[in-house]
């Protein structure tokens, strides 16, 4: 929260000749206007003065005559910083060079609204086909889809980018997916392997491209919540809650704070159910199957749990703008109590297999590392963060919910590996549980639902929430009618994916299921692609400055 | 770091015992299973208090149900092959028309069979009515 404070000040004193509107409507939420082309000055302030602060997206928005560029920090709050560029020449400067982990979310305005960031090391597509055909920016408000359907030239130029990487010298590139028994979802990996050594990845996302952003300006806010419930299964309270956020900040709706506390339930739920899904495939990933077997089958009660109170074992369609959609009886907290109970047991001892197991650790220890600085730099969240050495938690940093009531640790490791990725997930479960255990206990009474209009007042909002694989953010813009205006996504994926060459890069081909999984993707969350290329015989342990030279950056991002 | 002393395997003891234990599976189907109340499985209808207003077909985010004038009154078709059970609709009906049922079996080989017409809660209710009398 100070740190919130720091970061508006420090821009109000050194750059108010830059500022043309600056509002700070809640509190840990500023929107400031800057004069075009200053973004670059107010984003160097903030990583220079705040500390840990990291840019969680850009959200472009078509305003008519101009394309804005929200670029969202998040410095303990969030603080949008806004430029905007003229749509009939939409060219800006990149801030890459300052900050690499804004790579891909550039990338990504500029594939669906056209707009250029002069200076970005690769500014190619990032989520539609290589043959898509120019000129064509889906997010801009007058293009409508059946344009495309003519000249859709389909993936051709896709498999010819594939075979121009030749293999250079002892250098073998090896391509897993889009279809591959090693993955749960369609994605592309071209490794680049020297023996048994990675020596790059280039993976290539997009497959299961849905264009949500685009439906949810379709549709009315109240159905918008079941749709970003279908970005993705696994965290999908997390993405209606927040939505449903994002949509209360904007038209000042006050949610029941018995609503609150459910939400964080089917929330917490999700998390538990999550993280067990991934320990278990962590352990199927290194081999280690019967931990995998025993991991899901402690996993059923939960989900039997989350079936008992939203209805069903995973679309929990339990949050709706201004409430939550029903109650839950006191039968069924007794049960979740005892639940939780025998969970937590587990989960104690699944913590105990994880430290003392020899194999586990000879094959997690020392994999994959990544260290704190190239994590902050490249801007990850949530466990991976976290196993890198940084505290940061949406729950504790920027309290939403009722996590401002209840009282949790944020766990947190040192080691920068794969096994501190997968520890933090353990102790997160236990955290969890604790937490359901305090909401359970102290369930306030009241109503579950205020009414809410379906036309909502015209007005912005940023919303994040600490979703299982990090922090999620939704920027829901509205113009005063029953439709939105403009629904940005970023899921934790997209912002962890960056990491992912770091992390392998040096590391053997038998390690690629685990890191790849220590980083908890989840495809068809992000769906984007992204990166890298290499191929030209050079041997890699990059250092820090090697990572920022702009000469490498090319060829890293 | 780690210990150089070689000891079992923590997990071992749980592999153990779980060889003496029935499988955690369920037979379905040959065992039937109960979802618990409350869960949202297809839905029933009852044309009786359906008042024509239109207000499920509106508002379903999937588009699943479409109006349909059957016997003089303009009532609701459900196709459940795009329904995804959000219950938007029985949440919005003014009247109560549109109910859960927890009943989650709905695999068929023909695509025909998952559109559900409101002609079958008439036809029924007449049965359970004429059962009564
Ligand atoms: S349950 Fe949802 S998707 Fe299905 S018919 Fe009703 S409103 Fe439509
Ligand atoms: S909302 Fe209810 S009353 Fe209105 S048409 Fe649909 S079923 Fe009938």
């Amino acid at each position: 929260m100070e740190k919130f404070e720091t970061a508006v000040d420090v821009l109000k004193n050194n750059l108010a000749d830059a500022i043309v509107e600056l509002k700070v409507p809640r509190p840990r939420k500023a929107y400031i206007l800057l004069k075009s082309e200053r973004h670059r000055d107010a984003v160097s302030l903030l990583l220079k003065h705040v500390e840990e602060s990291m840019l969680s997206t850009i959200s472009g928005v078509d305003l008519g005559t101009e394309i804005e560029l929200n670029y969202h920090m998040v410095c303990g709050g969030t603080v949008t910083l806004k430029n905007r560029v003229p749509r009939e020449k939409p060219v800006t400067k990149t801030i890459t060079d300052i900050l690499p982990g804004a790579n891909l979310y550039e990338r990504e305005v500029f594939d669906l609204l056209g707009v250029v960031f002069e200076g970005h090391p690769n500014l190619e597509r990032l989520l539609l086909p290589d043959g898509w055909p120019k000129g064509n920016y889906p997010l801009r408000r007058d293009w409508t889809p059946p344009l495309i359907q003519e000249n859709d030239s389909g993936s051709e130029e896709d498999s010819q980018n594939n075979s121009e990487e030749d293999d250079v010298g002892s250098l073998v590139s090896v391509v897993v997916g889009p279809q591959h028994p090693v993955l749960h979802e369609p994605e592309r990996f071209n490794f680049t392997v020297d023996g048994e050594t990675v020596v790059d990845v280039k993976p290539r996302l997009g497959y299961v491209h849905r264009g949500i952003e685009k439906a949810a300006e379709r549709m009315m806010y109240f159905q918008d919540v079941f749709l970003v419930e279908r970005i993705c299964g696994i965290c999908n309270a997390a993405h209606t809650t927040v939505f449903c956020q994002a949509v209360e900040d904007i038209g000042n709706i006050e949610t029941p704070p018995r609503a609150l506390y459910l939400r964080t339930i089917v929330h917490e739920l999700n998390r538990v159910h999550s993280h067990l899904l991934l320990l278990g495939v962590g352990g199927h990933l290194l081999g280690f199957e019967a931990l995998f077997q025993h991991v899901w089958r402690d996993r059923e009660p939960v989900m039997d749990i989350i079936e008992q109170i939203t209805g069903n074992r995973l679309m929990s369609g339990f949050n709706t703008i201004g409430g939550v959609r029903r109650d839950i009886n006191p039968n069924t907290v007794e049960k979740a109590l005892k639940t939780v109970k025998a969970v937590r047991k587990r989960a104690v001892f699944y913590k105990n297999v994880f430290e003392e197991d020899a194999t586990l650790r000879l094959r997690t220890e020392g994999v994959g590392v990544l260290s704190k600085e190239v994590a902050l730099k490249l801007c990850v969240v949530g466990p991976v963060l976290r196993g890198s050495g940084v505290a940061s938690d949406v729950r504790k940093d920027d309290p939403y919910a009722a996590y401002a009531e209840i009282p949790f640790n944020v766990p947190c490791y040192d080691e920068c590996d794969t096994w501190a990725r997968l520890m933090v997930r353990v102790d997160e479960v236990v955290e969890s549980l604790n937490i359901l255990d305090y909401a359970f206990n102290n369930l306030p009474g009241g109503r579950l639902r205020v009414r809410v209009q379906r036309k909502i007042p015209e007005g912005e909002a940023v919303s994040r929430v600490e979703a299982p694989r990090g922090e999620l953010i939704h920027y829901v813009k509205s113009d005063g009618t029953a439709y939105p205006y403009r629904v940005k996504v970023r899921a934790p994926t997209l912002a962890n994916l960056l990491a992912f060459p770091d992390a392998i890069r040096g590391g053997y081909i038998a390690d690629i299921p685990s890191v790849m999984g220590s980083l908890d993707p989840c495809f068809s969350c992000t769906d984007r692609m992204a990166f890298v290329d290499t191929a030209n015989g050079q041997k890699w342990r990059w250092s820090l400055d090697d990572v920022n030279s702009h000469k490498n950056r090319r060829v890293l991002l | 770091m780690t210990k150089k002393r070689r000891r079992l395997p923590a997990l071992i003891k749980d592999m153990g015992s779980c060889l003496f234990k029935k499988p955690f599976t369920q037979e379905y189907p040959f065992v039937s299973v109960q979802a618990p109340e409350g869960y949202r499985g297809r839905q029933t209808f009852d044309p009786e208090k359906c008042i024509s207003c239109g207000l499920c077909e509106r508002d379903c985010p999937a588009k699943a149900i479409e109006l349909v004038e059957v016997s003089g009154k303009r009532m609701p078709y459900f196709y459940l092959d795009r329904c995804i059970f959000c219950y938007q609709c029985a949440e919005g009906c003014p009247r109560n028309a549109i109910q859960l049922s927890t009943n989650f079996e709905m695999s068929t080989t023909e695509k025909d069979e998952l559109l559900v017409k409101a002609e079958e809660f008439i036809s029924k209710q007449n049965i359970s009515s004429d059962e009564g009398q």
